[in-house]
C-alpha cells in the first residue's frame, strides 16, 4: 500500500484564489469601462449600471412582439431552473473536491460504497419530473408562438430572401392575393397591434428570417412556403412616422455574403402604417417608367457592382455643383443602388434600387465639400468613400 | 500479482477461442463479423428507402406525370427476381452440402449460384439499357434518380457478392473447406441472402406498390 | 507499483525495421497509438483553422481573407475536428484499451483493424486537398445543406472531395464498430462476464452500436448529394420533385447519434479515472450501464431538434425526447459525484482533467436544455449560443476527457510518466482560454449574432466580446505547447512507470508497461469489475 504523497496546495485554497482572481479581473474590467473623467462619487452607480448590463446579457433582448414576450418568459423560467441545477451540482462537485481530499493520515481505503438503489431512483425520478414540467410549459408557449388564425385587419406580406438581399411584397387581403406593393429597400414596414401574416419565399437556397428582438426565426426553404404570424406590441412603438426599428438578418448560411443579408423591421402605429402603405402605392403608380438616364449634368462618375461589391472604393466629386453617377448593376437578379451619407450619417442622396443586369444614371444634387460615404442600401457591406472638394 | 495465477489458462477457455470455430459454442467470429456488417448495410439501404418514401409522399402523383409507363414486371424485372431468389436456394444448398462434408455438392451448388447471380446482373444491365434509351435516365426528375440510385447500389452489392462467391468457389475447388472449417462459406452465404432480401424489398417497392394520384 | 518480468520463454518479435513494423502492424496497441497520433495531427489542423476564424472575427471588417475563404475555414474546422479528431481519437483509445481491459490478446479482426486506421490519413488528405482545387474546399458548413452545397451554387470539386472523404472515414468507423462489438462479445477472458466489464468497454460497445446503425445512413445521404451534384440527380431539388429538407433529416439521423459517439467513450474515460483517484469503486455501476444504453437509444429519437425552425418537423415529439435525454445524462453526473463522495482524492493530472470535464460538461448540458424548449430554440438556433453549447460539450467535455485519458494511459502505452507540473500548467491555460473563448458566445448568441458570418457591423455591439473570444482562442493554442513539450521530454526522460503507477482497478494494469504484443503473460482472477484492485487487496470485493 503506498503512502499518500506529500500534499500540494489544498483544493480549497486553489478554488478560493481562482474565484477571487476572477472576480478581481472582472471588476477591474468594469472599472476600466467607466468613461474617463467620471467623478469618483459616480463610480458605484456606473459599476452597478454595468453589472445590470452584464445580468441582462444572460437574457435575450426585451421582446417587441406578443409572441416574443411569451418566449422571453419561457426562457426566464428555464434559466431559473438551469441556474438552480448548476448551483446545486457544481456545489456538490466543489464540496467533494474540497472535503474529500486524501490526507497523509489516510492509509486505509475509504468505505467501498458500490451504489444505492434508492438514490438512483430519486435522481432519476426528480429530473424526469422537472423535464416533463419544462416540456409541458414549452409546449404551451409554442402553441401561442406558432398560432395562426386569420384575423380582421391582418396584414399579409411575403418576404423574398435571395442571395443576398431581402425584399418584401405587400399582398392584398382578398382571395386574389395580388402584390399591391413591392418594397425593394430591405425594410419591412408593419403596423403595431395588428397581426402580420408573413410568408417566406426563396428562389435559390435556404435562408432564415431572424429578428433578435422578436426572439424568433424561421427558415426560408426553397420549394416550401413557410408562414407565421406576429403582432408587434404597440407599447414598443412611439407615435409618429418614424416608429420603432428592429434589426434583422439572415440566419442560415447561404453563401459568401450571408453575413451581409441584413434587413430592418419598422413598426408604426396603425394609422401611420396605413398612410405609409397608401403613399407607397400612390408613388408606385405615379412613377414614370424608368428612363435610361436623364441628361447628365456636370461631372459623370462611373461605378459598377458585381458579386455584391462595388468596383471602386473611392470616388471624387466637385463641391457645390450637381453631378451624376452612372451606375451599372452587373449582378443578375440582385438589387443594388447607390446612396450617399454625410459624415454625421444623414442620408444626402438615395438612388433608385433596381435589379441587375441594368444601369441607371443618378442625378446627384450639389453637396458641400467634405468626406462622404457611398453605400448600397440593400447590402451594407458595399461601401466606399466619396471625397467632395 | 497473486501467486495462484501463474498457470496458463486451459485451452478451452483461452482468450483466443473466439477465433475460427468457437470451442465454447456460439457462432464464430467471422460469421458474427459478417452479421454485424450486414446490419450496417441494411441501414445504408434504409436511408435510400427513407429518401424514396419521403419524395414519393411529397409528390402530387406517383409515378410523376410522363413516367407512368416505364417500370414493368415483365419481361425483365420479374424473371430477374425469380432468378435471384432461386440463387439463394442454391446457395443454401451449398452451405448444407459443406456442413455435411459433401465437397462436390458444395462446388456444384455454388457454381449454379454464381451463374444465376451473373445472369441477374446481365438482366439488370439489359433493363437499364432499355429504360435509358426509352427516356428514363438519372436526371429524369426524382423518379429516375431514385430508381437508378436504389437499383444501382443494389446491383453494385450483387457484383460484390459475385466476386465474394467466386473467391469462395475457388477456395472450395482447391479443397480449403471441410465440415469443420468453412466459415467463409457461411459468411458469404449470409451476404448473398441479404442481397436477395434487399432485392425483394426493392422489387416490391419500385415495381409492385400501387401508384398515387393527386396525393402528397 | 509492481513490475512483471516477462516469462523467459515469451516469444520475441523481430521485424525488419521499426517503420516497417508500424506500417504493417495489426497489433491493436500500435494501431490505437497511431489513431491517437493521427487524431492529434488533425486536432492541430482543425485548431489552426479555428485560429483563422477567430483572427478574422476579432474586429469588424474583413482584414485577412475574403468571405469564401472564411466559409472554407469554419467548414473544414468542424469537419476536421469531428470526423478526423474526436471520433477517431476515442476509437483509438477504445482500440488500445478494450482488448486489454477484457483480457484478450487482440481485437477480433486485427487486419480489418489496420485497414480501419489507414483509411483515416487517406480520408484526411482527401478532405484537405479541397483547399488546392479551383473554388476551394467545402464551404457550406460541415452540415453541407443543399441547395447551397449543390452543383449550382458550389460547382468546384471541394465539396465532392469532402463527400468522398467523409464516406471513406465513415466506412473506417463502421468497420471499427464491427470489430469492437465482435471483440467484446467473443474475446473476453474467463470470469469477465458482461457485468464485470469496465465502463469504458460498455461505452465503447454502445458507441459501436450507434456507429453501426447511424453511419451508414449518413453514407446513403452522401451518395445522394454526390449524385445530385454530379449526375443530375434530383433528391434535394424541388424543381425535379425532390425535397430540400430530406438532406437535413438524413444528415441529422446520423449526426445526432454522432454526438453521442463523441461523448460516450469520453464518459467512459471519466468513469475509469474517477474511481481510481477516489480510491472507491464507481458508484452505481449498473445504473451507469443502463444510463449509457438509454442515451444510445434515445439518441436516435431526437434528430429533428436540429430542424425546429424548418417548419417541417413534428415539434412536440422531438422536444419531449430531447428533454428526456437529459435524465440519463444527469444520472451519470450524480453517480460520478457520488463516486468522489467520501473518497480520498489525489489531485493528479487525470483527475484534474476529469474535474474540468465535470464542470464544463455540466454547463454544456444545461445550455443544451434551453434548446429543447422549442420557442427558445426559435430565438437561439443558428446563433452563437449554439456554438457555445457545442464547444462546451465537445471541447469542455470530450477534449478534456481525452487529455484525462492521455495522462492516465500514457504510462501504460509508453512505460513512462508524463510530467505532472507541465500537465497542470497546460490545464490552467486550457481552462482559462477555453472559458474566455466560449463563455461570451452565450451573450453573443442571446443578443442576436448569427453563426457562420464572415463579418459583422461595428454598430452591432458584438466587437468587444469577439475580441475576448479571439484572445481566449490564442490562449488555448499557447496552452497546447506545454503538452507537446511534455510528450517530447517524457518519451525520452519520463519517470519509468512500472505496471501500475496509479494503483488502478482494471486489467490493463496487470501487465507490463508497455504490454507485450500478446498482452498478458497471466491474468489475475476476475470476480468483479476491479480485478486488479481485488488482486492488490487480496480479496474479491464484488459481484
Amino acid at each position: 500500500m503506498t503512502t499518500p504523497r506529500r500534499s500540494g496546495p489544498s483544493p480549497a485554497l486553489v478554488l478560493l484564489i481562482s474565484a477571487v482572481a476572477t472576480a478581481a479581473v472582472f471588476l477591474g474590467i468594469l472599472v476600466l469601462q467607466v468613461p474617463a473623467g467620471t467623478p469618483a462619487a459616480d463610480y458605484p452607480s456606473q459599476i452597478s449600471d454595468q453589472l445590470a448590463n452584464v445580468w441582462a446579457s444572460f437574457f435575450p433582448p426585451v421582446a417587441t412582439t406578443e409572441q416574443g414576450r411569451r418566449t422571453h418568459d419561457l426562457y426566464t423560467l428555464v434559466f431559473i431552473i438551469a441556474a438552480f441545477v448548476f448551483i446545486l451540482v457544481e456545489g456538490l462537485i466543489v464540496f467533494a473536491v474540497v472535503r474529500y481530499r486524501r490526507k497523509p493520515t489516510d492509509t486505509e481505503l475509504p468505505p467501498q460504497i458500490h451504489g444505492n438503489n434508492a438514490l438512483e431512483i430519486l435522481w432519476t425520478a426528480i429530473p424526469t419530473a422537472i423535464v416533463a414540467l419544462l416540456f409541458v410549459l414549452s409546449w404551451q408557449t409554442l402553441n401561442v408562438v406558432d398560432a395562426r388564425e386569420a384575423s380582421p385587419g391582418e396584414v399579409r406580406i411575403q418576404a423574398t430572401a435571395a442571395r443576398f438581399q431581402w425584399t418584401f411584397q405587400y399582398i392584398s387581403s382578398d382571395d386574389n392575393q395580388t402584390v399591391v406593393y413591392d418594397q425593394l429597400t430591405p425594410e419591412m414596414v408593419v403596423p403595431a397591434g395588428r397581426t402580420v401574416h408573413l410568408a417566406l419565399y426563396s428562389p435559390d437556397v435556404i435562408h432564415a428570417f431572424y429578428v433578435p428582438q422578436f426572439l424568433f426565426k424561421r427558415d426560408v426553404v426553397p420549394g416550401k412556403l413557410n408562414v407565421f404570424d406576429f403582432n408587434v406590441d404597440p407599447a414598443m412603438v412611439p407615435p409618429g412616422p418614424e416608429g420603432a426599428t428592429f434589426k434583422g438578418q439572415c440566419a442560415e448560411l447561404c453563401g459568401a455574403q450571408h453575413w451581409a443579408m441584413q434587413f430592418t423591421v419598422r413598426a408604426l402605429e396603425p394609422k401611420e402604417f396605413d398612410a405609409w402603405l397608401q403613399a407607397q402605392i400612390d408613388a408606385q403608380s405615379a412613377k414614370p417608367s424608368p428612363a435610361a438616364s436623364g441628361a447628365p449634368t456636370g461631372v459623370v462618375l462611373e461605378l459598377s457592382a458585381k458579386e455584391i461589391a462595388y468596383d471602386k472604393t473611392t470616388l471624387e466629386a466637385p463641391a457645390d455643383e450637381p453631378f451624376a453617377i452612372k451606375f451599372s448593376n452587373n449582378d443578375a437578379g440582385v438589387t443594388h443602388n447607390v446612396a450617399i451619407r454625410d459624415a454625421s450619417g444623414t442620408e444626402a442622396f438615395t438612388g433608385e434600387i433596381f435589379p441587375g443586369v441594368d444601369s441607371r444614371t443618378y442625378a446627384v444634387p450639389a453637396l458641400p465639400a467634405g468626406s462622404y460615404t457611398f453605400l448600397c442600401t440593400v447590402h451594407p457591406n458595399m461601401t466606399g468613400t466619396l471625397t467632395v472638394k | 500479482m497473486t501467486a495462484d495465477s501463474q498457470a496458463l489458462t486451459p485451452v478451452e477457455h483461452s482468450p483466443v477461442s473466439g477465433l475460427a470455430h468457437d470451442a465454447r459454442g456460439g457462432i464464430s467470429n467471422p460469421v458474427l463479423g459478417m452479421l454485424l456488417f450486414l446490419v450496417s448495410e441494411v441501414m445504408f439501404f434504409a436511408g435510400l428507402f427513407a429518401a424514396y418514401f419521403n419524395v414519393r409522399a411529397a409528390a402530387p402523383e406517383w409515378p410523376p406525370a410522363g413516367y407512368q409507363d416505364f417500370l414493368h414486371v415483365l419481361p425483365l424485372a420479374g424473371p430477374a427476381t425469380a432468378i435471384l431468389v432461386l440463387s439463394s436456394f442454391t446457395c443454401q444448398f451449398a452451405v448444407w452440402a459443406i456442413r455435411r462434408d459433401d465437397r462436390a455438392g458444395f462446388v456444384r451448388n455454388l457454381t449454379v449460384t454464381l451463374a444465376l447471380g451473373i445472369v441477374f446482373l446481365i438482366i439488370q444491365g439489359t433493363d437499364y439499357i432499355v429504360l435509358w434509351t426509352e427516356g428514363l435516365t438519372l436526371d429524369s426528375g426524382i423518379y429516375g434518380t431514385t430508381f437508378y440510385t436504389m437499383t444501382g447500389f443494389h446491383g453494385a452489392h450483387v457484383l460484390g457478392g459475385v466476386i465474394m462467391l467466386s473467391v469462395v468457389l475457388y477456395r472450395g475447388m482447391v479443397g480449403q473447406f471441410s465440415a469443420r472449417h468453412h466459415d467463409a462459406v457461411e459468411a458469404a452465404s449470409l451476404y448473398w441472402h441479404f442481397v436477395d432480401v434487399v432485392w425483394i424489398a426493392l422489387f416490391t417497392t419500385l415495381y409492385l406498390l400501387p401508384g398515387t394520384q393527386g396525393g402528397g | 507499483m509492481a513490475t512483471t518480468a516477462l516469462d523467459h520463454a515469451a516469444p520475441r518479435y523481430r521485424t525488419r525495421s521499426a517503420l516497417y513494423d508500424w506500417l504493417t502492424t495489426t497489433d491493436h496497441k500500435k494501431i490505437g497509438i497511431m489513431y491517437v497520433i493521427n487524431s492529434f495531427i488533425f486536432f492541430f489542423i482543425g485548431g489552426l483553422l479555428a485560429l483563422g476564424v477567430r483572427a478574422e472575427l476579432a474586429q469588424p471588417g474583413l482584414q485577412f481573407m475574403d468571405e469564401s475563404t472564411y466559409n472554407q475555414l469554419f467548414t473544414m474546422h468542424a469537419s476536421a475536428m469531428l470526423f478526423l479528431f474526436v471520433i477517431p481519437m476515442l476509437a483509438g483509445f477504445g482500440n488500445y484499451a478494450v482488448p486489454l481491459m477484457i483480457g484478450a490478446p487482440d481485437m477480433a479482426f486485427p487486419r480489418i483493424n489496420a485497414l480501419s486506421f489507414w483509411m483515416l490519413p487517406l480520408g484526411g488528405i482527401l478532405i484537405c486537398s479541397g483547399f488546392l482545387v479551383g473554388g476551394g474546399a467545402a464551404q457550406s458548413g460541415w452540415t453541407e445543406y443543399p441547395p447551397l452545397s449543390g452543383a449550382a451554387f458550389n460547382p468546384g470539386s471541394g465539396t465532392d472531395l469532402w463527400l468522398m472523404a467523409v464516406t471513406l472515414i465513415g466506412t473506417s468507423s463502421i468497420l471499427g464498430a464491427v470489430n469492437f462489438i465482435a471483440t467484446i462479445f467473443k474475446m473476453r477472458a474467463p470470469g469477465m462476464t458482461l457485468f464485470r466489464m469496465p465502463i469504458m468497454v460498455w461505452t465503447m460497445l454502445v458507441t459501436s452500436v450507434l456507429v453501426l446503425l447511424a453511419t451508414p445512413v449518413l453514407t446513403s445521404g452522401l451518395m445522394m448529394l454526390f449524385i445530385d451534384r454530379n449526375y443530375g440527380g434530383g433528391f434535394f431539388d424541388p424543381a425535379s420533385g425532390g425535397v430540400v429538407v430530406l438532406w437535413q433529416n438524413i444528415f441529422w439521423f446520423y449526426s445526432h447519434p454522432a454526438v453521442y459517439i463523441m461523448i460516450l467513450p469520453a464518459m467512459g474515460i471519466i468513469s475509469e479515472v474517477l474511481p481510481v483517484f477516489s480510491r472507491k469503486p464507481l458508484f452505481g455501476y449498473k445504473a451507469f450501464i443502463f444510463a449509457t444504453a438509454a442515451i444510445g437509444a434515445l439518441g436516435f429519437s431526437v434528430w429533428a431538434h436540429h430542424m425546429f425552425t424548418t417548419g417541417q418537423v413534428f415539434l412536440p415529439f422531438f422536444s419531449l425526447m430531447t428533454f428526456l435525454i437529459a435524465v440519463p445524462t444527469g444520472v451519470k453526473m450524480f453517480n460520478w459525484i457520488a463516486t468522489m463522495y467520501k473518497g480520498q482524492l489525489t489531485f493528479q493530472t487525470p483527475l484534474i482533467y476529469s474535474l474540468g470535464f465535470l464542470t464544463m460538461f455540466l454547463i454544456g448540458g444545461i445550455n443544451g436544455a434551453f434548446h429543447a424548449a422549442v420557442p427558445v430554440d426559435f430565438a437561439l438556433h443558428d446563433t452563437y449560443y449554439v456554438v457555445a453549447h457545442i464547444h462546451y460539450v465537445l471541447f469542455g467535455g470530450s477534449v478534456f476527457a481525452v487529455f484525462a485519458g492521455i495522462f492516465y494511459w500514457f504510462p501504460k502505452m509508453t512505460g513512462r510518466m508524463l510530467n505532472e507540473t507541465l500537465g497542470k500548467v497546460q490545464f490552467v491555460l486550457l481552462f482559462i482560454g477555453f472559458n474566455l473563448t466560449f463563455f461570451p458566445m452565450h451573450q453573443l448568441g442571446l443578443s442576436g449574432m448569427p453563426r457562420r458570418i464572415a463579418d459583422y457591423s461595428s454598430s452591432a455591439g458584438w466587437t468587444d466580446l469577439n475580441l475576448v473570444a479571439t484572445i481566449g482562442g490564442f490562449i488555448i493554442a499557447i496552452g497546447l505547447l506545454p503538452f507537446l513539450f511534455n510528450v517530447f521530454i517524457s518519451l525520452r526522460n519520463g519517470k519509468p512507470a512500472g505496471d501500475d503507477p496509479w494503483e488502478a482497478n482494471t486489467l490493463e494494469w496487470a501487465t507490463t508497461s508497455p504490454p507485450p504484443p500478446y498482452n498478458f503473460d497471466h491474468l489475475p482472477e476476475i470476480r468483479s469489475e476491479r480485478p486488479v484492485f481485488d488482486a492488490r487487496h487480496g480479496a474479491a470485493t464484488g459481484h
